[in-house]
């Protein structure tokens, strides 16, 4: 207890800048505020230790006990969980994140608790399947898109991975990924097609209503394009494209597919190098005509001066 | 001088200056308004955007300017219609804007001056084959971006225009049309039009024409000497 007293004096300055945090995350963060580096666990995974106080304080779940997600440190932060410390629920969708979260799956799992309704929705989404029932190691879970949840801020502020303005950078760290595009059959080219679209255009310009990926393609039940159930399936796009475009067909949907130039598409990108073409031409006799026209100018006024007689 | 001459002559009427000036606000705002969506991943083209409001007013003005230049362009067509129809404009051939073998023959032969294979320029008329080139020019601007730009401004309706089997890519070749005509255009302007109108040594800052609508018989003589000839030759003659 002592030593305790000890710990909490010296850590005095970071305990008032924590204020908002409870009394238990106090404890927690006395040590893990300062702590720098990482370490290995006992199923050798990297740990980065440090919990920034400041930044988890002004988070959304700052007011937050640390067990109230590590669970399993109910009893003793750095024992073993003993039975009945983690509820059946948790541990058993702990068990199925185990693949991915390897850092604390409980934690992965305890979100549930309070976003039930969204947790449902990823458990049946592409992103979800992939980590749960083919137990895959990498693929998106709440962290990938949320970023570490001890700094989780609202979806209104400029630092939120999910803010309107990092969003498609946020999906392209795993769909620009040309390891993921491999693995899992997609192509690594769907940001760049995006950004190329009329849409990411005007996105990149700062357009405040123009879609970005989950406008479209939904954002934690997300689906695969062909599953019927995706609001990008054929069946759908009438309805997804005419909540901005009213009276949309499906002629109309068919112009985005996020299909790179070449030889899927062969005749923008055949027609496009037709225009250049005419483009440079067009350029290569303009300026030559002005150039030449210059030169003669330059050469009748120094060379050619009796020629001027008209005037008189 | 010659006194049977006047000073000046008047090349263009107020109905023709008016659609030189409606035309090139209109040119000037599309030009600034659409070129950030052209490189938007430009930093220079946030700043450009912001200068208008923001990404979706400058959208708008965009379209507004885009609307008013194809109005100006279908009054200047039907106006020509009315001018050449109840023969207030006579087709000449040393005053029509109408290409001709002879353009071909004289950029050719100014050409060969230019570079000194020729010692005389070739005898223009009303429009010089420069001048031909440049009017054409917003007739295929007109066409191909202008109606790219209505395509694309009303997508859905387009969309029930374009038959089924090209949906596939024809947003992508009416963008690229937009897009690269318009760099084109400005280009083309840029280069061509304002050596033509502002830089030439007695142009220079520019020739007043576009608002006076008059050139000086002096110029007309020199720079349209066939169409001096038809106005007044036989009044010069007598000089």
């Amino acid at each position: 207890m002592r030593r305790l007293l000890v710990i909490a004096f010296l850590w005095f300055p970071l305990l008032i800048l924590s204020g908002s945090a409870s009394a238990d995350t106090f404890t927690c963060l006395a040590c893990h505020s300062a702590m720098k580096g990482k370490i290995r666990t006992e199923r050798n995974v990297l740990i980065d230790v440090n919990v920034d106080s400041e930044r988890y304080a002004s988070s959304v779940h700052g007011g937050f006990d640390c067990i109230m997600c590590h669970k399993q440190f109910q009893s003793d932060p750095h024992e073993p969980a003993k039975i009945g410390d983690v509820p059946q629920n948790i541990a058993a969708l702990a068990h199925r994140l185990s693949s991915k979260a390897e850092t604390d799956p409980v934690a992965l799992a305890a979100c549930a608790e309070c976003h039930g309704e969204v947790y449902k929705a990823w458990q049946e989404s592409v992103h979800g399947k992939n980590i749960m029932d083919k137990r895959q190691a990498d693929g998106a879970d709440c962290l990938d898109c949320h970023g570490s949840p001890h700094y989780i801020t609202s979806k209104n502020t400029a630092s939120s991975m999910v803010n309107r303005k990092n969003i498609v950078a946020t999906c392209g760290e795993c769909h620009e990924n040309k390891h993921l595009a491999e693995k899992y059959g997609l192509g690594d080219f769907i940001i760049e097609r995006y950004d190329e679209s009329f849409h990411g255009k005007k996105y990149l310009l700062g357009h405040p209503n123009v879609p970005t990926c989950v406008s479209c393609h939904n954002s934690h039940g997300i689906k695969k394009w062909d599953d019927p159930a995706s609001p990008v399936a054929w069946e759908n796009r009438t309805v997804t494209c005419g909540k901005c475009h009213p009276g949309a067909t499906r002629k109309f949907v068919a112009a985005i597919t996020h299909k790179p130039y070449g030889k899927d598409n062969p005749i923008p990108y055949y027609f496009q190098k037709g225009l250049i073409i005419l483009l440079f031409g067009v350029f290569a006799f303009i300026v030559g005509h002005v150039f030449l026209e210059v030169f003669s100018e330059i050469r009748d006024k120094v060379f050619r001066k009796e020629k001027e007689e008209h005037h008189e | 001088m010659n006194k049977n001459l006047p000073a000046e002559y008047q090349r263009f009427n107020v109905t023709e200056r008016l659609q030189h000036v409606i035309l090139l606000v209109t040119f000037l705002v599309l030009a600034f308004t659409g070129w950030a969506l052209k490189y938007p991943e430009v930093e220079n083209s946030k700043w450009l955007v912001h200068l208008w409001g923001g990404a979706k007013t400058a959208g708008i003005i965009h379209r507004i300017a885009g609307i008013t230049m194809l109005m100006d362009f279908v009054w200047h067509v039907l106006y020509m219609g009315y001018m050449l129809g109840t023969g207030k404009m006579k087709l000449r051939m040393t005053t029509t804007v109408i290409p001709l073998p002879k353009d071909i023959l004289d950029m050719m032969k100014n050409i060969s001056y230019f570079i000194g294979l020729s010692k005389t320029k070739p005898q223009f008329g009303r429009f010089t084959y420069a001048h031909k080139f440049d009017y054409w020019a917003v007739f295929w601007g007109m066409g191909i971006i202008g109606l790219s730009g209505l395509f694309l401004t009303f997508p859905v309706q387009a969309s029930y225009l374009f038959p089924s089997w090209s949906v596939n890519w024809i947003w992508e070749v009416l963008f690229v049309m937009h897009s690269d005509e318009a760099l084109l255009a400005i280009v083309f302007i840029l280069f061509f039009h304002f050596y033509n109108e502002h830089l030439r040594h007695h142009n220079f800052p520019m020739s007043m024409s576009w608002i006076t609508g008059k050139i000086s018989i002096e110029d007309m003589k020199h720079e349209h000497p066939l169409e001096y000839e038809l106005e007044f030759g036989d009044k010069g003659a007598d000089k």
